[in-house]
């Protein structure tokens, strides 16, 4: 797994992901998204903050494909998505 | 005529007797054998031979006291020796013990900190919520996929990297393709490069540590969600990465096999 070299630094830890593995999207239900959200991140030359909005979308369908868990999209992270786009901009600017 | 003669010989040996060595004793022996007289002679000889050792007991006393003083305290040395040894030897027993005893209670205590990279799950869960991109800090993710020699999955990334920043949740796809005519059930693991990094690369949901059946032919995307904690900007070790590389390697799985997740406590996978 890790090197055996650093005692006193942390050694890798693999960590179960917090909700579960995804399941299999077998028959591509999501796969339209999932075209758009890598088209979105050719196109911004892989910045994803530029296509959070793709993301949500996909994961929105895998939620409603019973491919994912029902989660409130807060707390996936998407709090900002949830607002008005004027608020995101102002937010944008530091 | 001879018995007063004897009687005065042995009064005078019975009173220099406290003072007498051994040849005195002798000489008075000597003298009486030198009158001649028998059988009462020998008698008395026989008799004052026998008394005088035990006049002689208060010198010999003095040594046998000294003797017995150093073996008293030859005694105590040796209990206290023995109490200090069995002190010595608890001790020991009670370290062996305490080895024993410190892997249930390290467990309990990594549970109730978090430390120990096992994730509280609680405090985790809130921080997606909360947590605020650290805007001004771009780190590239970069992906790498792998398969076990003996697995004949095709498993690649579906993008060679991504930018993002702390405290961003960011989604990534990797893509397998079952070339061969049977089902084949694959498990995966993963690894994060830089190892440091490791401990602020969270997954919220990922594809690994399960079973993933493929049928004969089939292709799927597999999503991985995940974000950098944005603790990672105030870490003064942090502050020279800029790249950390993802990688997920397949191995195939026997029917029925589960992977022993990493970690303490067995967590289960299903939300």
């Amino acid at each position: 797994m890790s090197t055996a070299m650093n005692f006193s630094s942390k050694s890798f830890r693999p960590r179960a992901p917090d909700k579960g593995s995804f399941p299999l999207d077998h028959f591509g239900e999501c796969k339209a998204f999932k075209e758009k959200f890598m088209k979105c991140l050719k196109g911004n030359s892989y910045d994803n903050s530029m296509c959070r909005l793709q993301s949500k979308d996909y994961l929105e369908c895998r939620m409603d494909n019973q491919l994912m868990a029902k989660e409130p999209l807060e707390k996936l992270g998407f709090k900002d998505l949830m607002d008005k786009p004027s608020q995101e901009n102002k937010e944008a600017k530091p | 005529m001879l018995l007063p003669i004897l009687v005065r010989e042995s009064l005078c040996c019975s009173k220099n007797s406290v003072l007498l060595t051994s040849s005195n004793i002798q000489t008075c022996i000597r003298g009486l054998q030198g009158k001649g007289a028998r059988g009462l002679h020998s008698y008395a000889q026989g008799f004052l031979c026998r008394r005088v050792p035990s006049r002689l007991n208060p010198q010999i006393r003095g040594a046998k006291s000294r003797k017995s003083q150093t073996k008293q305290q030859e005694d105590e040395w040796r209990k206290r020796n023995k109490t200090v040894l069995t002190y010595i030897a608890a001790a020991g027993v009670g370290m062996i013990g305490m080895s024993y005893a410190a892997v249930p209670l390290y467990r309990l205590y990594c549970q109730a900190s978090g430390l120990g990279g096992a994730a509280v799950a609680g405090h985790d869960a809130e921080q997606v919520e909360t947590m605020k991109p650290v805007k001004d800090r771009i780190i590239k993710i970069t992906f790498n996929a792998d398969t076990h020699a003996s697995m004949q999955w095709n498993f690649r990334p579906q993008q060679s990297e991504i930018y993002v920043v702390p405290g961003e949740t960011a989604l990534a796809f990797y893509r397998a393709k079952n070339p061969t005519d049977k089902p084949v059930i694959g498990i995966s693991t993963y690894n994060v490069v830089p190892f440091e990094a490791g401990q602020y690369f969270n997954k919220i949901q990922c594809f690994c540590f399960e079973e993933q059946r493929l049928n004969p032919k089939e292709e799927v995307d597999m999503p991985v969600f995940f974000y950098i904690d944005p603790e990672f900007d105030e870490d003064p070790r942090m502050a020279r990465v800029d790249t950390i590389t993802l990688s997920y390697t397949f191995f195939e799985a026997k029917e029925g096999q589960k992977l022993h997740l990493p970690g303490y406590s067995p967590i289960s996978l299903h939300s």
